[in-house]
């Protein structure tokens, strides 16, 4: 009855794909609805979940039930806890789903819905969810062990100092990236500012709560937060609008940066029950809350997309960020289809929390579908908009200028159609003063859902609302992502700095711990100043650094797997992982490459840097530069961001070798060599 | 109606008992996997395994237990995601 259920069911699935497929394609020239969009994908991700997940999990992997996983074996009801797969999915997808697939998807929104699309479809099949399986289980495998200690085991000692190095640098650029995108957000945002601010008290009330008024009620104190968050949102508005409170909560984009730099170095000193545990919630509620709303929304109101299958712009010309489709629209998308961060969650807590190995198929593969799921509908929420708005909001200063009456001039001659008056009313619509250059797609997105949010509840006169709302979720977890961020850079500095001199490893040590979390903030915040103040715009340099840097810890993952499985004797299957890691390898490389050494200045960092201090030495000041000051700031900036590239790319050539180099001497080998725990090792307790 | 005792947290009651009577444990379930699901610490899961597997040892209050958890779980874990 099953099978036959079964038989019926997928050829279902593959003809709804088919025809969501074909109405995407046929509908060229014409509006398509968002639908078709989200169907086509749900139906990829159910047939790469059946067929192909289920080969990986029973041929490749071989999965083996009667393995006693790490929470089964050392089960402490805290940390090693057996639970439900259900439950962990969801567990496993909160901690994944950060906005890396919000903002590369909106970015690559400007060569149209289908490169975009398409990648985020093909590349979470072969290569995302591939990556966070297969790490899940290595990890599981090895008794929960983490990203670091895994490579140093299987490649070496040297492949793991340098993976630690790279996973740090990754970190400095995503936590200057992130806040990047919340001062582009807030900048003279009252509005905006005041619900964020607000965050912060709510937090620390919160923390007081469920520590000392009621210890342990979490719940009590995520209610009282949730009311109290929704009050906020509801009197941003009247202190927008309020002739003294307004002009106070109106900061520029400086004050921003310096105002998220102080809370970074303040809120990763403060114990983590005052603020980073509250926030973590309240942040965990409003994602999965909002992911669940927006699919709703778009399958109630069923957009048209607005924007064309495919724009002019993937000569690389566009004004978003420039390059052209190959590498740089799979640089630009990374977390949506393949996110080297996620290789560090399948081997944090999620491998302590496998219940049976069976489970680690529907966690790691179907988790990062579900990831992928939300870029496709950020890549919607962009592409429902009139293009001329996209544009509007995402093309730097540089470029558009900064009244409604030049930008509509400007994104016209482009070839997208907007009058002044329309620009001026969405900002009206959503409660803002100006929507121009706001990039960084946190606020296009939320743009996009307002839409959509608006017209599935409320309508228009809760428009503003469901923006600022929209605002509200994504910079809460992005500041809660700055704070536990700079901590875990902070322990990545300690234990470096302990090398050289042992007092400063010492992570109770408290100058050491200030001296650590200074550093951290420091080095992010350079970046994150650097990327406010650039006339250029700051997001589309700072963007694809990051997707750089993303991809390459994401090819460095993918070598540990392909390594491990040669190790295992599983060759035959090896072309499962070598063929996402020779993608991966090859897109990250030409990128980065591209990005350093592109003789288009608006491509290349040297060529760009050579630029502006050639005409500086001459006494010649370049817009969008107003000073010689400014220019020498460009163009030492993009030495640095050149340099800073040049290392991703060494680091990654280099572990390349390392893989090379074990995967022979393994296959040379008769039998297995991988470091894997034995299957009957003793039950609870034993292991100790 | 009948009560669960709030010792058997979790535990399904009796299969023979009417859909309303089932309600308050499968609440209970139910907010135990949102716990999980947003990685609140679980007193009453770790009350429930001391018992199971180590009958007789000292338990935590529920202060310590959550001050103890949300320290594991910050102090030294993993990055965040992007």
């Amino acid at each position: 009855m099953n099978k036959l259920a079964s038989l019926l069911l997928w050829p279902v699935i593959a003809i709804v794909g088919a025809i969501s497929f074909g109405a995407l394609a046929l509908g060229r020239g014409e509006t398509v609805s968002a639908t078709w969009l989200v169907t086509a994908a749900l139906a990829v991700y159910f047939i790469a979940y059946r067929f192909y997940s289920k080969f990986i999990a029973e041929r490749v992997l071989q999965l083996d039930d009667t393995r006693p996983t790490p929470a089964v074996r050392h089960n402490d009801g805290m940390d090693y806890v057996p639970t439900n797969k259900w439950v962990l999915f969801g567990h496993h997808f909160a901690a994944i789903a950060g906005a890396g697939p919000l903002v590369g998807p909106v970015l690559a929104a400007q060569m149209g819905y289908l490169p975009g699309t398409l990648w985020i479809l093909a590349g979470v099949v072969v290569a995302g969810a591939v990556q966070d399986f297969i790490v899940l289980f290595i990890s599981v495998r090895r008794d929960g062990k983490s990203l670091g200690e895994m490579i140093k085991m299987e490649l070496g000692p040297v492949p793991g100092s340098l993976a630690l190095v790279g996973v740090l640098a990754i970190m400095i650029i995503i936590l200057a990236v992130l806040s990047l995108v919340v001062v582009k957000a807030l900048t003279a945002s009252p509005w905006g500012l005041f619900t964020i601010a607000a965050t912060i008290p709510i937090a620390l009330l919160m923390g007081i709560y469920m520590r000392v008024v009621r210890p342990g009620h979490v719940g009590e104190a995520s209610a009282i937060g949730v009311v109290l968050l929704l009050a906020a949102l509801y009197l941003g508005r009247a202190v927008a609008a309020d002739p003294t409170w307004g002009p106070m909560f109106t900061l520029t984009g400086t004050q921003i940066a310096w105002a998220i730099i102080l809370y970074g170095a303040i809120a990763a000193s403060l114990p983590v029950w005052l603020m980073l545990a509250p926030r973590d919630y309240l942040s965990t509620f409003l994602k999965i809350g909002t992911v669940v709303a927006l699919a709703v929304g778009i399958y109630v109101v069923a957009p048209p997309l607005q924007m064309p299958e495919l724009t002019r712009f993937i000569d690389g010309s566009g004004p978003v960020f420039s390059g052209s489709l190959f590498p740089f629209l799979f640089i630009t998308i990374a977390c949506g289809s393949v996110s080297g961060f996620h290789s560090l969650i399948s081997s944090g807590t999620t491998p302590k929390m496998i219940e049976r190995e069976s489970h680690m198929r529907f966690v790691g593969f179907g988790g990062m579908l579900a990831e992928s799921f939300v870029a496709i509908m950020a890549l919607t929420a962009a592409c429902v908009l009139d293009p001329g708005i996209y544009f509007a909001m995402n093309a730097p200063a540089a470029a558009i200028g900064t009244t409604a009456a030049n930008a509509a001039h400007v994104i016209s001659n482009w070839g997208f159609t907007i009058t002044p008056d329309a620009i001026e009313q969405t900002a009206k619509d959503i409660g803002e003063t100006s929507i121009l250059s706001r990039a960084g797609g946190a606020p296009t997105l939320a743009v996009g859902m307002a839409k959509i949010l608006a017209q599935a509840a409320g309508g228009k006169a809760l428009e503003a609302f469901w923006y600022h709302f929209a605002i509200l979720f994504e910079a809460l977890f992005i500041l809660t992502a700055v704070d536990a961020g700079t901590r875990v850079g902070r322990f990545m500095i300690q234990d470096m700095l302990g090398h050289v001199y042992k007092p400063l490893g010492d992570t109770e040590f408290l100058p050491a711990n200030l001296l650590g979390t200074a550093l951290c903030v420091a080095a992010w915040g350079y970046f994150l100043y650097q990327g406010v103040v650039d006339p250029l715009g700051g997001i589309n340099t700072l963007w694809q650094l990051f997707g750089v840097g993303n991809q390459m810890l994401a090819g460095i993952a993918l070598l540990l797997c392909t390594s491990v499985l040669v190790k295992m004797k599983r060759e035959r299957y090896v072309w499962v992982t070598l063929v996402p890691t020779a993608w991966l390898l090859v897109t990250t490389l030409t990128a980065g490459i591209e990005k350093i050494f592109h003789s288009d200045p608006s491509i290349g960092f040297i060529a760009l840097a050579n630029r502006f201090s050639e005409a500086a030495a001459q006494g010649k000041v370049l817009a969008p530069a107003k000073s010689i000051q400014e220019m020498q700031r460009v163009a030492f900036n993009n030495y640095l961001d050149a340099v800073v590239c040049g290392a991703f790319v060494l680091l990654v050539l280099a572990m390349c070798v390392y893989a090379i180099k074990i995967c022979l001497e393994a296959y040379k080998q008769a039998k297995p060599t991988a470091h894997e725990i034995p299957p009957m090792a003793g039950v609870e307790g034993a292991a100790a | 109606m009948r009560r669960v005792e709030p010792k058997a947290a979790g535990e399904a009651p009796p299969a023979a008992a009417e859909p309303v009577a089932r309600l308050p444990g499968r609440l209970r379930a139910l907010g135990q996997a949102w716990r999980q699901v947003v990685g609140i610490p679980d007193y009453e899961r770790y009350l429930e395994h001391m018992a199971a597997h180590h009958p007789g040892d000292a338990v935590l209050t529920r202060r310590e237990f959550f001050a103890c958890a949300i320290d594991r779980k910050y102090g030294k874990s993993g990055p965040r995601c992007c």
